[in-house]
């Protein structure tokens, strides 16, 4: 009995309409996260299902061949194979007429071809060793924006290639390790108007280091720079200090600057280590690459590192963003009546910088549904989280105007702090969950004593 | 006597229609402690916090040396110290590093924060733990430190909400002992309590407020006189009461 009511009690404590809250947020940040997924997820397996084929040899071999790509086995319960379909949507036949594989590819609105060069299939009759050309147009570099059918479509070439080899000159599976050189693939990757001799995944592999562990350092960031601010406030506002400074002879104004100037002095700091820190990084793992400086030769040549205009332009996003954080954490601050709700306000935070953390480590934003990316769009650590890949890759429009908006909401949010600052309301406002004396219902009460 | 403070008509609502203080009118005069003493929730920080322009009135002024809180509130801050009930400081810094950081506040002039610093310090008498850091004050301790803070400047007016709340008795003692001996020396103070001994023991004249109202104005001897009381607790039941009928009465 005596435990049941601990219980009780314990489960009452924790039970409270800021958990619900945080419940409630999590449910939400799932099915967004989901929801946009979804989506994308949707056109990650169309896109990988269809066979985007240039055939300039445009030979019988060559037509056989693309039309393997099309069969759809259809088999039974058991797994043998039963019937042979053809789906003739999985290919989509192209013509490349110039070595502007940006243009080329943009004009037929995909972001990879195979290219079966002239002489293809005479070279493969005859036994020759025969090459095909890969061209992945790349335009991000997160996980699921860089997935294409060409690898499978490489390998269905290979296995054909290799059975019309062995049939001709009679082998058998022990000249397996020749058969395995008779179709060499030539890579080639396109960024912006650059482009290098490399595969995209190889492009994708060097990248992933930014795409996993710059995301982090912001969240992080992101996270300490609000915890400090939050605290900060609050504190003055649970000790007190607070109402000693509004009423010493010192401006309202002057204690907002002073803190919001300490506070910015703290996120240029922060910025220009979240710089150096990441510009380390990346020299030591580009360093760590023994493979003579090639990996470096080929991010330079297809334009992805980092100038020192680059890292210009990042650091002022950051430190924008940094701003930004300062500021809603001023406004958030300036809600809380005790530790506990200090530590509920940082909810927002973490929730709105969760959601484009997640989903950039995985999805390109911009190929979102509409709504969807509007919403994570209207999240401003999202203008953070793809600053450097907008930088890399050249979406410097998105770049510009995800800055214009950040610019807006900060003066919109100092505002609102300025605001609460001069008036009574950093004193009386709150956050609380204050029980209606009738109804019973709880309220949300944020403005008045 | 030269009048510090003049309240005349103090409204302050919270919400519309529900007024926390209502009509409050008082003077304090040069060297003199006013205390204003009701239950809780009856409108008495917020009157404090309104005179030391942290929060503005609805209605009604009151003027601090010639200041009115409505249209010079910094000139009002320069006359005023105010120490918030249960405040604390600083805990990172020490009692000196706190000391020297509001007298840098209250003065531009480094001497004169100086000589500020030095009578906080000799006000305070922490003797060397004004070194350590507040964080590792007891409850008492940091209250001296914040008094000490609150009169070093020599405000024309120190407003103290619940200056000896939380304390023991020897370290409330000292710190009424404190109050009265500024006040000796002109510094003007408006207290609030709810603790009626100490009010009789160190107030000139008391002001008892409930729901928002002033009911009354008085010494504690004319206030006892008046009611028949033999103390402060007794005039003050007596007045909540009558108010209480009153509004009663007028309710039905």
């Amino acid at each position: 009995m005596k435990f049941f009511s601990l219980l009780k009690k314990e489960i009452r404590e924790l039970l409270t309409p800021t958990a619900f809250i945080g419940m409630i947020c999590t449910l939400i940040l799932f099915v967004v996260i989901g929801e946009a997924f979804g989506g994308i997820m949707e056109e990650v397996v169309d896109e990988a299902s269809t066979y985007v084929i240039c055939d300039q040899d445009k030979s019988d071999f060559s037509t056989q061949l693309i039309k393997t790509l099309t069969i759809i086995p259809e088999s039974t319960e058991s797994g043998k194979i039963e019937d042979i379909k053809y789906d003739i949507d999985r290919v989509k036949l192209i013509d490349i007429e110039s070595d502007d594989y940006q243009a080329e590819l943009k004009k037929h609105d995909v972001s990879s071809v195979l290219i079966i060069p002239k002489g293809f299939g005479d070279k493969a009759q005859k036994g020759e060793e025969v090459e095909i050309h890969n061209i992945t147009l790349m335009s991000s570099g997160s996980m699921l924006s860089n997935i294409s059918a060409n690898d499978a479509a490489i390998e269905t070439f290979k296995a054909q290639v290799k059975s019309l080899f062995y049939v001709n000159n009679g082998l058998s599976t022990d000249n397996i390790v020749k058969g395995e050189t008779i179709v060499q693939v030539k890579d080639t990757t396109v960024i912006k108007d650059k482009s290098a001799d490399i595969s995209s995944s190889v492009v994708s592999s060097l990248l992933s280091t930014q795409s996993l562990f710059v995301p982090i350092v912001i969240f992080v960031l992101i996270i300490y720079c609000s915890q400090l601010i939050i605290g900060a406030i609050s504190t003055e506002k649970i000790d007190k200090t607070f109402e000693t400074l509004l009423s010493a002879p010192v401006t309202r104004i002057s204690i907002l600057s002073s803190k919001m100037l300490a506070a910015a002095t703290i996120a240029a700091l922060n910025a220009v280590v979240y710089m150096i820190g990441f510009s380390r990084m990346m020299n030591g793992i580009m360093g760590s690459v023994d493979d003579g400086g090639a990996s470096s030769k080929v991010l330079e040549e297809l334009g992805l590192t980092l100038t020192t205009s680059s890292y210009f332009l990042l650091g002022l996003q950051m430190f924008l963003t940094i701003l930004i954080t300062l500021a809603v954490s001023l406004i958030l601050g300036a809600l809380a009546k005790d530790a506990k709700s200090a530590q509920t306000l940082m909810m927002p935070i973490t929730f709105l910088s969760m959601v484009p953390y997640m989903l950039t480590m995985f999805v390109d934003i911009r190929t979102l549904p509409i709504i969807v990316r509007l919403v994570v769009y209207a999240i401003p650590f999202t203008h953070t989280f793809i600053a450097s890949e907008n930088i890399l890759f050249g979406h410097m429009n998105v770049y510009w105007a995800g800055f214009a908006y950040q610019l807006v909401l900060l003066v919109i949010c100092l505002t609102v702090a300025v605001k609460i600052f001069t008036s009574d309301k950093i004193l009386t406002m709150t956050l609380s969950f204050d029980k209606k004396s009738k109804a019973g219902k709880k309220k949300l009460k944020l403005f008045g004593k | 006597m030269e009048k510090v403070l003049e309240v005349t008509g103090l409204s302050k609502m919270y919400k519309k229609g529900i007024y926390a203080a209502k009509e409050v009118s008082f003077d304090v005069k040069k060297g003199e402690i006013f205390a204003l003493i009701g239950p809780n929730g009856a409108g008495k920080t917020t009157t404090i916090r309104v005179i030391a322009t942290l929060l503005t009135a609805n209605e009604g002024d009151a003027i601090v040396n010639g200041h009115s809180i409505l249209n010079e509130a910094e000139k009002v801050r320069e006359n005023i110290t105010y120490l918030p009930d249960e405040a604390g400081a600083y805990k990172t810094m020490t009692g000196k590093q706190y000391l020297e950081f509001m007298a840098s506040i209250y003065t531009a002039d480094k001497e004169k924060a100086k000589e500020f610093v030095k009578s906080g310090i000799e006000i305070a008498e922490l003797g060397e733990r004004i070194n350590d850091k507040i964080g590792t004050y007891s409850r008492g301790m940091t209250r001296k430190l914040l008094l000490s803070r609150a009169v070093m400047s020599r405000p024309a007016l120190a407003i103290l909400d619940e200056p000896t709340s939380g304390l023991d008795i020897l370290n409330a003692l000292e710190i009424r002992r404190m109050i009265k001996r500024f006040a000796s020396e002109g510094m003007s103070f408006l207290l609030s309590s709810h603790n009626m001994l100490e009010i009789e023991f160190v107030s000139d004249k008391v002001g008892i407020i409930a729901k928002g109202h002033i009911l009354e104005v008085g010494t504690s001897a004319e206030l006892k006189e008046k009611y028949s009381a033999s103390n402060l607790e007794e005039v003050f039941e007596k007045v909540v009461k009558e108010a209480n009928l009153h509004e009663e009465l007028s309710e039905n």
